[in-house]
């Protein structure tokens, strides 16, 4: 705990075990077909938009069913600032601004959430979300209507996110997937690193104490409402971030997928992945995110599953996988109720009791009037 | 260690009225703190005691009066406004907010670092050096009220009496040149208790702040207080050094009682 807020890190162990993940990661795409990379890119949308939840919902404790709404502000502002019709900006200019959009539309909602808590503001948010449906279905000219719209490839510096042009690097060619597996990566390793520097710092110790005590961290020196609107606006950032890469996920946007069952499912995230940390949003989206996919892809191997498209007595693989995260959900709740993060932080402070030499007095080198309690010795 | 060199402010508190639909809570209670006295607020239960706590720290706003810290009005300040301008306040029942003792004690530096969302989010360097300053004040801090040893520990797993502890740090932490304090030592034992008034008695020498303390232990608060106001249902009914209030009449009379009621012994 003490490295959080020193920034002294836990030694090279963990830079090592940093390295090892970001080389996996970024080998996958010559390994995997397009199948598993959608996974991975439908997983980083989400993680980003479940840890801009996260900040909201599980730190500063406040609750927003409104999280698809800005989603979809993410995902057609990006679809309607790049394309035609529209302002027809270049992409990565209009994923910036659509981002930028997301925020602002928090901002405006911040009379609001600065000033209603709890149930309330979740009641408040889910307003949005039926405001965005019907305005993404009936704005066409904006929003394409029913059908949607087809969004514009990515193209950053004269290279395009998409198959359009030919690319093979080392004998693996090269399609949107692939590419877009990279922008994903870069993104989320954004959002992870600013979304812990924001934890860790000022900001986010103030968020966590409005979450435990509004008065004590009112007196503290806290702006209550000014926080409160500001956590909203950065969670809207986020999920702005998420829409985008979604849109370009998906190559088309329709207005059913921005429902309230999207803004459940990223709540369903942070709860399963553990309120109020970066790692169990980000696991969390990954097991909400993949776990429906998978299901229809193996449906065939599965017990109990049809197969997509047979109809008959039995479950779908959607609604297996919708009852898998339910039941997930509950037993989490049960078992674990600070989720997966903490699932496998108990998980790894077992192993190391176990693997550390049982505590005698050779341990602790100094006498200290209270041993029993004491883990760590002061750092001068 | 930084150290006050001019003395602090002195807070005035002038016919303060609190009502809360239909009952008067406060009524016109007036007393000033001297620059870096101990001054204990006692009564019985339901005194007012604790509602004039959260009119001075801004949670409860006066229908009438006045609270002024040197030549600032707090009477209509916001309470993270009011914490700005050095006044600090415990709990009569511990709030301390999830995390480590450092976390806590951080969020106490909150009104005195700077470093907003963007800043923290990128890790500027200001907001990274800012955060090491005051981690090394809240260090100090921590080694003053004797919680140096669990300063990276949960304050969940702390003990009842150094979770007390860990608010009263937070609160100093703020460098306040007031200090509120709502029953710093209820509900501690003996040991725990003279421990807490030792550590009173040193942040008083070593940072020279003023002190107002609501407590029922009244051992503790002759000990501590210079001066005492005593409170009854809503009024100041005395003031003075602890010697003087102990012989008022008036006091006695609230705190025993009269004539047949002096079951109740609040002492």
């Amino acid at each position: 705990m003490s490295d959080r807020l020193s920034g002294i890190r836990t030694g090279t162990p963990r830079l090592w075990w940093t390295l090892a993940v970001v080389t996996v990661l970024c080998a996958l795409p010559f390994y995997l077909d397009a199948f598993w990379l959608r996974i991975g890119l439908f997983s980083m949308a989400a993680a980003v938009g479940a840890v801009g939840l996260g900040l909201l919902s599980g730190t500063a404790g406040q609750l927003s069913l409104g999280h698809a709404f800005f989603l979809a502000v993410g995902a057609y502002g990006y679809v309607w600032l790049a394309g035609e019709p529209g302002p027809g900006l270049p992409t990565a200019v209009a994923a910036v601004l659509a981002v930028l959009l997301a925020g602002a539309a928090g901002g405006l909602f911040s009379p609001v959430a600065g000033r209603v808590r709890g149930v309330y503001l979740g009641v408040a948010t889910l307003a949005l979300v039926f405001l965005g449906h019907h305005v993404l279905l009936t704005a066409d000219s904006v929003t394409g209507g029913f059908n949607g719209r087809s969004v514009p490839p990515l193209e950053l510096g004269g290279f395009s996110f998409s198959a359009d042009s030919e690319l093979t690097v080392l004998g693996v060619p090269f399609g949107a997937e692939e590419r877009l597996w990279y922008l994903g990566l870069a993104l989320f390793a954004l959002t992870w690193f600013t979304a812990r520097g924001l934890l860790r710092g000022r900001p986010g110790r103030a968020l966590v104490a409005l979450r435990d005590s509004e008065t004590a961290a009112a007196v503290m020196g806290v702006d209550v409402s000014r926080y409160r609107s500001a956590a909203f606006v950065v969670s809207s950032m986020y999920a702005g971030l998420a829409g985008v890469m979604i849109a370009l996920s998906f190559r088309r946007v329709v207005p059913d997928y921005f429902g309230l069952v999207l803004s459940v499912d990223y709540l369903a995230m942070i709860v399963i992945g553990g309120l109020g940390s970066v790692a169990g949003a980000t696991a969390g989206a990954v097991f909400v995110t993949a776990l429906p996919l998978l299901m229809t892809r193996y449906a065939d191997q599965l017990p109990l599953v049809a197969a997509p498209g047979t109809t008959g007595g039995t479950v779908g693989p959607t609604e297996a996988a919708r009852y898998l995260y339910g039941a997930a959900i509950v037993l989490i709740l049960l078992f674990a109720p600070d989720g997966l993060h903490g699932l496998v932080r108990r998980l790894r402070a077992r192993l190391r009791r176990r693997s550390a030499p049982p505590p005698t007095a050779a341990t602790s080198p100094t006498p200290s009037p209270a041993p029993a309690a004491r883990t760590k010795e002061p750092t001068p | 260690m930084t150290v006050r060199t001019t003395a602090p402010p002195e807070l005035a508190v002038t016919d303060v009225t609190v009502r809360f639909a239909g009952l008067t809570a406060l009524d016109a209670v007036s007393f000033t703190v001297a620059p870096g006295s101990v001054h204990a607020l006692i009564g019985p239960n339901g005194a007012g005691k604790s509602t004039c706590f959260n009119v001075l720290s801004g949670l409860c706003r006066p229908a009438t009066g006045t609270v002024r810290l040197g030549d600032a009005d707090l009477t209509r300040l916001a309470p993270h406004r009011i914490a700005a301008l050095g006044v600090a306040r415990t709990f009569q029942n511990i709030v301390t907010t999830q995390g480590t003792v450092a976390d806590n004690l951080m969020l106490g530096r909150h009104a005195l670092s700077r470093a907003g969302f963007a800043a923290s989010a990128l890790r500027l360097p200001q907001a990274r050096r800012e955060q090491r300053t005051h981690l090394d004040r809240a260090r100090e801090i921590a080694e003053l009220t004797g919680l140096a040893a669990h300063f990276d520990r949960p304050v969940a797993l702390l003990s009842y009496g150094d979770r007390k502890r860990v608010e009263f740090a937070r609160a100093l932490c703020l460098e306040p040149s007031v200090l509120l304090l709502d029953e710093p030592v209820a509900g501690m034992n003996a040991a725990e208790r003279a421990r807490t008034v030792e550590v009173v008695h040193a942040v008083r020498a070593e940072l020279g702040l003023s002190v107002v303390l609501v407590e029922h232990d009244m051992g503790l608060v002759m000990r501590l207080a210079d001066e005492v106001t005593v409170l009854d249902f809503g009024r100041a009914i005395a003031h003075g050094t602890p010697d003087e209030v102990r012989r008022d009449p008036e006091v006695l009379r609230a705190y025993l009682g009269t004539g047949s009621e002096t079951e109740e012994d609040a002492a």
